[in-house]
């Protein structure tokens, strides 16, 4: 386990040295400061699409970083030649993956925090509440999704040839999850056979990330705090898929020669 | 007990095509190397030297054969607690300074923390590294990465240590400190394995030395019984390889 | 050296030149400012006609909002949200709040994912103006929240009245704003100058909360003039904002004492109403009114 920490610290340090964190979250910030400075009606409790707006850019944001940071990690150790010295110490390529993944993961969840906090301090600016748990609930989640995100990424990266293709893969298939996931079994009941039985197969297969995605409107316009026992049942759901990515990273890592 | 122990060692590479052709990297190599010794690991560009390395680093599974460092199979991950590695090639995580590097690969061997600051004090000082500890890596010259190189390959206080060309692309100065590390490490009673194309640097250091030509043993020694007849070791590795001179002796 | 008459010579024909360039440059500068205005908006320039249909999704984003996030998508039966509620409730009528569960665009669940996922996504048909998500009347000004997408809608297609008197109502009569409400209005009549709805939410703005009658009728009587003027075709395509308009004359009129004005304007709304009869009603009653205690039964003695 000190081996997939040590490895995972790496990862962290990597992400605050550079800058990707510090222009999105600054960019984040900036745009939501402008939409925040528009006069509606001079009414000044107006939130809502503020909060909107805000939760957006920061799952468009934490994407950016998890996809990019994660797509990263393997070829850029290839390409530098740092994973001859490393694989030479007594740790094994499982660890290695391992070890990215908590890394880029727990970097994730980091980012989460310093952006949700600006959102929760932008909605009380206004909204003069703190549900706490509520965000808690969001926050959580989406912290969990970013780790399937991870883990899919990190499968792409040993798979695909560079890490810009993986990570434009990556977003695709995020994106159509996210938007469309929802509805293909909608979209698989108006298809002819054998496309609806194809569809159907992908519905059931594919990774539901835009549950917690669209956990964002629960937030924006203050519904109640979801059940305790869901959120652990969509956590346990998504972490399977988290597993099940990683093993896959692990048996292709294992095939492939390091130099 | 051997330190490195290899034993009709094969390693077949795929060639690339549909017609799945393979060729021998390695064909049945066996050599040892004993405790204490300085060891070079010769032969010209292509004869299978850095797959050896790559086989005893656990890099690469061996088709046939065997190869085991202190008596542990390669391919377990123990094997490499007592080992350090430095590549040809020495390139570190760019954002990472010296001592935070230095560190991290502490960490994987479970040095306490007392001793991982007490090697890394000693490391840097070592190798001249002080000054610029608190630097990334990224504004470190080559010579610097290679002394950075070195450090890391030292973390754990190794038993045996595995070079790979450990002077390229080295100042005449730097030679000969890397040399000068290798003698005191040989006093201590650790093992280097090396390899290298300086064979002066080589006659001078290593108390034997195997030559490798095309995956092939070609001869195992001491260094003046290599060289025997040959007026240095650079005619006899020629004369060893088949390689013809054109110029007069 | 130039002799002081050569001087003033040359002067007067720099000026004849100069003003023989005002008047030829002058007309095509107007077509320019003209043009120039209707490019004025941001988002006309940068989106084009797109910006209406932009203008539309931000419109359903404000009915979206009105129901906390519970709206169908192109994927659900949308047949109970085809008119927008935000625009349907400027009726001002009883709400269609409904307790507990409401699937009704969603349907059953399809399988165990979609029973699942509809845990974590807003699940309850419920308006912002009755208490919302939390149905919390305390929280009924909430009702804003609408107000930004109403206000881009408004942005990106000027030429939408509907935006304007949607967004005049829900000021005016929810959020009690009626300065933000005739602002609203103002602008809209600077997009659609002889629009009879804007014409006439002003007219209500002044009627039922600034309380001035004279302005209300000069409005109104405008909004009038201007449907008067428009082709047979329009008029028969707008005929609720006409009766609307007379209808609510005949009662300021009315509440005025102007009562034969008021019979002129309730007989004007019978042209184009579906229902004369009971409009009728009233203006016997107005007649009767006129009419005084003439007409009132002689007593027994």
């Amino acid at each position: 386990m000190k081996n997939i920490f040590a490895v995972a610290g790496i990862v962290i340090k990597e992400l605050y040295r550079r800058k990707d964190f510090y222009v999105l979250f600054i960019l984040t910030v900036l745009v939501c400061l402008i939409m925040g400075s528009v006069n509606v009606f001079n009414d000044k409790h107006v939130v809502r699409y503020l909060k909107e707006l805000c939760l957006l850019l920061i799952w468009v944001s934490s994407l950016v970083i998890a996809i990019t940071t994660t797509a990263r990690q393997i070829p850029a150790e290839r390409e530098q030649r740092t994973l001859l010295p490393l694989l030479a110490k007594p740790l094994t390529r499982t660890q290695l993956i391992f070890g990215k993944f908590l890394g880029c993961w727990l970097a994730c969840g980091l980012v989460l925090i310093c952006f949700y906090i600006f959102f929760g301090a932008l909605a009380a600016s206004r909204d003069h509440a703190w549900p706490l748990l509520n965000y808690f609930q969001a926050a959580f989640l989406h912290w969990i999704a970013l780790g399937v995100v991870v883990a899919f990424a990190l499968l792409g990266s040993l798979v695909f040839a560079a890490p810009s293709s993986n990570s434009t893969i990556s977003f695709v298939i995020v994106a159509t999850i996210l938007t469309l996931g929802r509805y293909l079994d909608a979209v698989a009941l108006a298809q002819p056979e054998p496309f609806r039985s194809l569809v159907y197969a992908l519905y059931y297969a594919i990774p539901h990330l835009e549950i917690p995605f669209e956990m964002r409107n629960l937030i924006v316009h203050d519904w109640p705090l979801i059940g305790w026992n869901f959120i652990a049942l969509e956590t346990l759901y998504l972490l399977a898929y988290a597993v099940a990515f990683l093993v896959a990273a692990c048996l292709v890592f294992r095939r492939k020669p390091v130099n | 007990m051997n330190v490195i122990q290899v034993e009709s060692l094969t390693v077949c590479y795929q060639k690339p095509g549909l017609k799945r052709l393979t060729f021998d990297a390695v064909k049945q190599l066996s050599f040892e190397v004993h405790q204490g010794e300085v060891f070079g690991f010769l032969g010209p560009n292509g004869a299978g030297k850095t797959t050896t390395m790559n086989v005893l680093l656990g890099f690469v599974p061996p088709t046939r054969g065997a190869a085991s460092l202190f008596g542990i199979d390669v391919r377990q991950p123990i094997a490499r607690q007592r080992i350090g590695y430095l590549p040809e090639l020495t390139y570190y995580y760019k954002f990472l300074t010296a001592e935070e590097l230095l560190r991290f690969y502490a960490k994987i061997f479970s040095l306490p923390h007392a001793e991982t600051d007490r090697r890394i004090d000693q490391l840097l000082k070592l190798v001249e590294l002080e000054h610029a500890r608190k630097r990334p890596i990224k504004s470190y010259s080559k010579g610097m990465q290679q002394r950075v190189g070195l450090a890391q390959a030292l973390i754990n206080n190794p038993d045996l240590l595995i070079l790979d060309e450990p002077t390229s692309g080295l100042d005449p100065l730097g030679r000969m400190k890397v040399r000068e590390i290798i003698q005191r490490l040989k006093n201590e009673g650790k093992t280097v394995f090396f390899s290298s194309h300086e064979l002066g640097e080589v006659e001078t250091v290593c108390d034997r030395v195997a030559i490798i030509h095309q995956g092939e043993l070609k001869a195992v020694g001491r260094v003046n019984e290599i060289t025997g007849q040959h007026a240095s070791l650079e005619k006899a590795f020629l004369d060893i390889i088949g390689f013809q001179t054109t110029t007069a002796p | 050296m130039m002799s002081p008459r050569t001087f003033f010579l040359l002067l007067l024909a720099l000026l004849i030149l100069c003003f023989g360039f005002a008047a030829a440059l002058l007309p095509r500068f107007a077509i320019y400012e003209n043009r120039r205005h209707q490019s004025n908006n941001f988002f006309n320039l940068l989106l084009g006609d797109s910006s209406k249909m932009f203008a539309n999704s931000f419109f359903v984003k404000a009915d979206e909002y009105y129901h906390s996030g519970y709206y169908p998508t192109i994927f659900d039966n949308n047949s109970n949200f085809r008119t927008p509620h935000v625009a349907e409730d400027t009726g001002a009528v009883s709400s269609h709040n409904q307790g507990g569960e409401d699937t009704s665009f969603m349907g059953a669940p399809r399988d165990w994912l979609d029973a699942f996922g509809r845990h974590f996504i807003p699940n309850r048909h419920t308006h912002l103006d009755e208490g919302g998500a939390a149905d919390d009347l305390s929280t009924s000004d909430n009702v804003r929240e609408i107000l930004p997408w109403l206000k881009l809608s408004a942005r990106l297609d000027p030429d939408n009245v509907q935006t304007y008197t949607v967004t005049a109502y829900w000021l005016r009569i929810r959020m009690h704003k009626d300065k933000e409400a005739e602002q609203v209005l103002r602008e809209g009549l600077r997009n659609n100058p002889q629009s009879c709805d804007i014409l006439f939410e002003l007219g209500r703005l002044f009627n039922e909360s600034y309380h001035d009658t004279d302005r209300a009728r000069n409005v109104w009587e405008l909004a009038v003039r201007y449907w008067r003027q428009l082709p047979i075709e329009e008029q028969n395509d707008n005929k609720l904002i006409f009766e609307q308009i007379t209808t609510n004359l005949g009662q300021l009129e009315e509440r005025t004492g102007n009562l034969p004005q008021s019979v002129s304007w309730l007989q004007a709304a019978q042209t184009v109403s579906p229902m004369p009869g009971g409009l009728q009603k009233r203006i016997d009653e107005i007649k009767a009114k006129m009419a005084g205690p003439s007409l009132a039964p002689k007593s027994a003695n």
